[in-house]
């Protein structure tokens, strides 16, 4: 028994001596000075977030008074609820959660854009099917299983635009819910004919045999937003400053990570925050970043939605879109 | 001396049995991806994931997750255990009240604590408060459901015989109810401790509050099978390590328990 003991403490020594490390030894920068607001922000863990993470690093929030905490929110669907609640102040998600907030009357108001799609070239996501299912185009998939991350969203619209609108019957699609890491698990399995993911997953199907049928997005609505950025009317209402400051943060933000000269830190970010292969975060495709709300593609998504019966009826637009 | 070796015989034996069942799973482990039963890139080899793990102990911020997943652990375990102790010992010993609670405990009991996940949220946000909630409630039933039997078990004879010999309410809790349910409350916290530490990784996962949990949904989200196997090899250690920490305090406390005293001379 003390032999073990012994071997544990040696071992335990051992690892300590051989030198720690920090991965997270970069401080948040003013995170000690007082003067500073504190403010909590959902984002997903997902390559999108690195112009936050980068903004953050660069000090661009900062400059505005602004401590930002960011905070994981998987799927976003906890993100509204502790937004309601109060304990974080933004969120930065798919429009769909504001979409059914808004048709709740939660008081969620979106305050600008984060993210999104390209309306020409390579997009930011994509339907890719396996080799063995055969499919090529989207008329296609009508009949076949296709996965998207969350049912009810601007994935399974957009694809079944996508598939009326090259002569397939789209009510035949059978979407499944399949979260982006386990896609090409489940593609080689067969337990799905297609599945929609974002990168780095359609660069990692494709070269490895697996076929790139249709960007939904940019065959439905050309350059659709992706990821916006909302919060609630109790904080426009109790501190309009913040949400001022905010707003003009974020703008700063996304302008300064859409900038070229930036795109090293903006990979940077990548890197020190998810635990990506450095190939992949040097590699992987960034999504159009600006600040400003493109009302007309989200009212053509929302009137997708209904057509669809995802949603049962329009969002009130002129409460729901508050541009700062 | 005769004595000695064979205990020491035993121990030995133990041992070797453990090690090899251990050196077995890591074995078959390692040659289902070796060979090709499943993709390496889904399940990584033992050896890389060790690699890993390795890693991950030298770095600092591990530690400091670790820290958030147990301190969230033992304070959840805390308020669920002596809640369930206070409650659970004046429930057993009024049988109106034990009768009066039976249907709503056992209506309430088998409720998974993930489902009040987002009413947690809707409380308390993201945050180790919404986390702690899902690990009360379900470590607490745990404890609780055994306090009562233990607290009702007393033997009729021995409380005749302390109430014949005019002990007070405080002796007869001291000499007779709590050594009759020493042994069912050391049982409920070990059940409990191993509860707690499940929920404190599931409320991480699903609420994303800082911890080991986080981390594993961080690196799955990531693709990152390696990372994600060395984390759930971390929970699997703590786990394990937390069972035999109660074991041990349950054998100290209850040495005097036939249950333990009768493993010795078996």
């Amino acid at each position: 028994m003390k032999k073990t003991l012994a071997v544990g403490v040696i071992a335990s020594l051992a690892i300590v001596l051989s030198g720690c490390t920090d991965s997270e030894a970069t401080p948040t920068p003013g995170s000690t000075d007082s003067d500073l607001r504190p403010v909590r922000v959902a984002a997903l863990p997902i390559t999108e977030t690195a112009a936050l993470w980068g903004g953050i690093a660069a000090g661009i929030f900062e400059r505005h008074g602004l401590a930002v905490e960011v905070l994981p929110a998987q799927g976003g669907a906890y993100a509204i609820p502790a937004m309601i609640n109060g304990d974080i102040e933004f969120t930065v998600g798919q429009p769909f959660g504001p979409f059914r907030a808004d048709l709740q009357d939660l008081g969620v108001v979106m305050i600008g854009n984060y993210a999104s799609s390209y309306a020409d070239g390579e997009d930011i996501n994509a339907v890719v099917a396996s080799a063995a299912s055969g499919i090529t185009r989207p008329a296609e998939l009508a009949g076949r299983k296709v996965s998207v991350n969350s049912l009810g969203a601007a994935g399974d619209v957009t694809i079944m635009a996508a598939v009326e609108a090259d002569g397939g019957d789209p009510s035949t699609i059978e979407f499944v819910e399949v979260p982006f890491p386990d896609v090409p698990a489940q593609l080689e399995a067969g337990n799905i004919d297609a599945g929609w993911v974002p990168e780095p997953f359609v660069t990692a199907l494709v070269s490895r045999g697996d076929t790139l049928v249709v960007y939904p997005y940019q065959a439905t609505i050309p350059g659709l937003p992706t990821l916006t950025t909302f919060t609630t009317t109790a904080l426009i209402e109790r501190d309009a400053d913040l949400v001022a400051d905010f707003a003009a943060a974020m703008k700063e933000t996304l302008e300064w990570a859409q900038d070229p000269a930036n795109e090293t830190a903006v990979r940077q970010a990548i890197k020190d925050n998810l635990e990506l292969p450095e190939a992949v975060a040097d590699t992987v495709k960034l999504p159009e970043f600006g600040w400003e709300l493109d009302r007309a593609s989200m009212e053509e998504l929302a009137e997708l939605a209904v057509k669809y019966g995802v949603l049962d009826r329009m969002p009130n637009f002129d409460r729901l879109i508050q541009q700062h | 001396m005769a004595v000695r070796s064979t205990r020491h015989r035993r121990w030995l034996r133990k041992t070797t049995l453990g090690i090899a069942g251990l050196v077995g799973f890591l074995t078959v482990w390692q040659l289902i991806p070796t060979l090709g039963i499943v993709d390496a890139q889904y399940l990584p080899h033992v050896t890389d994931v060790a690699v890993r793990l390795v890693n991950e102990l030298r770095d600092l911020a591990f530690w400091r997750r670790l820290g958030d997943t147990m301190t969230a652990w033992a304070i959840g375990l805390a308020i669920a255990s002596s809640a369930a102790v206070a409650l659970g010992t004046v429930v057993g010993l009024v049988p109106f009240l034990r009768r009066a609670t039976h249907t709503t405990v056992e209506f309430l009991r088998p409720i998974p604590s993930v489902a009040l996940i987002p009413l947690a949220v809707l409380m308390f946000g993201i945050r180790m408060q919404a986390a702690l909630v899902i690990i009360v409630f379900a470590s607490f039933w745990q404890v609780f459901v055994q306090v009562i039997y233990g607290v009702a078990d007393i033997d009729a004879v021995a409380r005749d015989t302390a109430r014949s010999f005019g002990l007070t309410r405080r002796a007869q809790l001291r000499h007779l109810v709590l050594p009759t349910a020493l042994p069912y409350l050391m049982t409920g916290l070990r059940l409990a401790a191993a509860v707690a530490l499940i929920l404190a990784i599931t409320a991480e996962m699903v609420i994303g509050n800082p911890g080991l949990g986080r981390m594993i949904e961080l690196s799955r989200s990531a693709g990152d099978a390696v990372g994600l196997y060395a984390l759930v090899v971390v929970t699997g250690l703590l786990g394990l390590t937390i069972n035999i920490v109660f074991r041990f305090i349950e054998r100290r406390t209850l040495s005097w328990h036939q249950s333990i005293r009768g493993e010795e001379v078996l």
